[in-house]
């Protein structure tokens, strides 16, 4: 507890924890203009480019769609944002020269990575937690149609399998900050991962590659939803627990210069 | 008793030898200088004694105890390497409350104390980005002395110190011995560690190749007999007859290296207004330990070449 609570007053002034839930939080609102756009007639014929998206995207003015791009925010956007926290809560030692602090105390080097992971799920799941919230809300003043509870059941288990898959897959990011000593790496190794997540995910082979599965998942595309299977989420349980292993084996055994 | 003993430790980088069968002993209430020039070993060997890297060959003891992976004493251990780092969104108070809570500390009072000790009670609630390099330093000793640790082990710890601070970490580290503590500690500033260190080491190129304490030191350093006179020359030649290696130097004074005209320059003096040839200067030089340290290293190389 004392090694989670150490982590905890890390995270004091950290501007960082604010910036990511205003970042992630343009979802919901961006969601929210999507729907706005819709309603309004003028607005969509004004809206250029972007009226051509809302249509491919096929949304319509209702819970059913605004809780599936809320959705879909955090299984392709989360890839990007819990990585970005991931990075930082491991690189960060690295990046204020603190890591060599860390390293011999009568705290173990695994549990300072166990708490770090700890504080990266809670993070995670309150940036989840805060969008769902402004989403309600917003859904709320754009008076949708009302779902039934079977509906609502459904769409928050989908919204929070697809955050607890993007979670898993955010683990090895832990170890490329920790090999990578700082943000650099890791943040280089998320913006390679989301890259060939878009590109296998499109040429429809997204259920062999970890990074996709939570997109595929979410719903962004039902034709490609369809091929995940059992090995899909094998993988992704796998690489979350590679990642786990090797950041936890690289702090314990490697030299840290 | 014998807090930290290393044995034969050797550490390579590719063909670079970072330590090369380094053994040491530091004794309880010692205080430790390592010398050594950047990229001597100096760092690599107190990174191996902080387990946070491991040595290719030999083994390491502190307290008696063998530095493996179920060392468990980290409590009764201190550090500082290299530059201090701190969390710099974080106030000085919070920098040291995250290492209380990783240290399992149990006394809430241990923290209010180092901040007195150490002179950061104006900067207790600024932001570790806003100190200066000096109180930096000051916070990163902070760090590693809050939880009182038998065993010291600092990686150039006055560096950015203003003179007050030094003098100020000098008498808290001899305090520190006079309570029972070890100190470990590197500089290359070597006049401080002379004033401070009991024993000294001097690493070159991964090799232990001295170790002496403070009067052994001070003993071995070079001390000569410059003189000038009118006809220099001439006074050679009569020190000469007389028994004294003088020689002439290329500013043109004399200088004698014998131990007896060190001891005794009146004797020298009398004897050359004898020979109607008075000293217009007459000084005893003695070498300084940057010109020690030097020579110590060149020593060692001509003996391995």
């Amino acid at each position: 507890m004392n090694v989670l609570y150490a982590e905890l007053i890390k995270l004091k002034n950290a501007n960082i924890v604010w910036l990511s839930f205003i970042a992630f939080g343009l979802a919901p609102v961006m969601g929210a203009v999507f729907i706005l756009i819709m309603r309004d007639p003028d607005a969509l014929a004004n809206a250029g480019a972007l009226s051509l998206k809302i249509e491919a995207m096929g949304i319509k003015p209702d819970w059913n769609a605004y809780l599936g791009i809320l959705t879909q925010a955090i299984g392709v956007g989360g890839v990007l944002v819990f990585g970005f926290v991931a990075s930082w809560i491991f690189g960060r030692e690295y990046t204020d020269g603190t890591v060599k602090d860390l390293l011999s105390l009568p705290s173990s080097r695994s549990s300072i990575l166990n708490a770090k992971f700890i504080i990266y799920i809670f993070w995670c799941v309150g940036l989840c937690i805060s969008n769902l919230l402004t989403g309600l809300i917003l859904g709320y003043f754009l008076q949708f149609p009302s779902l039934n509870m079977t509906e609502t059941l459904n769409h928050l288990a989908i919204y929070f399998n697809t955050a607890f898959l993007t979670i898993i897959i955010g683990t090895p990011i832990a170890f490329f900050a920790l090999r990578g000593k700082g943000y650099m790496g890791a943040l280089g190794f998320v913006a390679l991962t989301l890259v060939i997540a878009q590109i296998i995910g499109a040429s429809g082979y997204g259920s062999f590659f970890p990074w996709a599965v939570p997109g595929l998942y979410s719903g962004i595309s039902q034709e490609y939803k369809a091929s995940l299977n059992a090995f899909s989420y094998g993988i992704v349980f796998l690489t979350g627990l590679i990642g786990y292993i090797a950041t936890i084996f690289y702090w314990r055994y490697a030299d840290q210069q | 008793m014998e807090v930290i003993s290393t044995h034969n430790l050797v550490k390579q980088y590719g063909s670079t030898h970072a330590a090369d069968n380094i053994s040491i002993h530091v004794n309880k209430g010692e205080i430790y200088g390592f010398l050594g020039l950047n990229g001597a070993g100096k760092t690599t060997l107190i990174r191996m004694l902080l387990a946070m890297i491991q040595p290719d060959k030999g083994d390491i003891f502190l307290f008696g105890q063998k530095l493996d992976k179920k060392f468990q004493r980290w409590n009764e251990i201190g550090y500082l390497v290299e530059t201090p780092h701190a969390y710099p969104d974080l106030t000085v108070l919070d920098n040291l409350r995250v290492f209380y809570k990783f240290r399992n500390l149990n006394k809430p009072n241990l923290i209010d104390e180092i901040i007195s000790k150490l002179k950061l009670e104006k900067y207790r609630n600024s932001r570790a980005k806003v100190l200066s390099l000096g109180n930096q330093q000051r916070l990163g000793l902070a760090k590693a002395l809050m939880h009182q640790p038998a065993l010291l082990i600092l990686d150039e710890p006055i560096n950015g110190l203003d003179p007050e601070g030094i003098v100020e970490v000098r008498e808290l580290l001899q305090e520190l011995t006079q309570n029972g503590s070890t100190v470990l500690l590197s500089s290359h500033i070597l006049g401080e560690i002379s004033k401070v260190a009991t024993r000294i080491g001097i690493i070159h190129e991964g090799r232990l190749i001295r170790e002496l304490n403070t009067e052994e030191l001070f003993s071995q350093l070079h001390k000569k007999l410059i003189i000038r006179t009118r006809n220099n020359n001439e006074a050679i030649n009569y020190l000469y007859d007389a028994g004294y290696s003088a020689i002439k130097t290329a500013d043109n004074s004399i200088e004698i290296k014998d131990p007896d005209a060190i001891q005794f320059p009146e004797k020298i003096s009398r004897f050359l207004v004898e020979k109607d040839l008075p000293p217009v200067q007459l000084s005893t030089f003695t070498e300084d330990l940057e010109m020690y340290f030097l020579r110590t290293i060149q020593t060692s190389k001509s003996q391995i070449s």
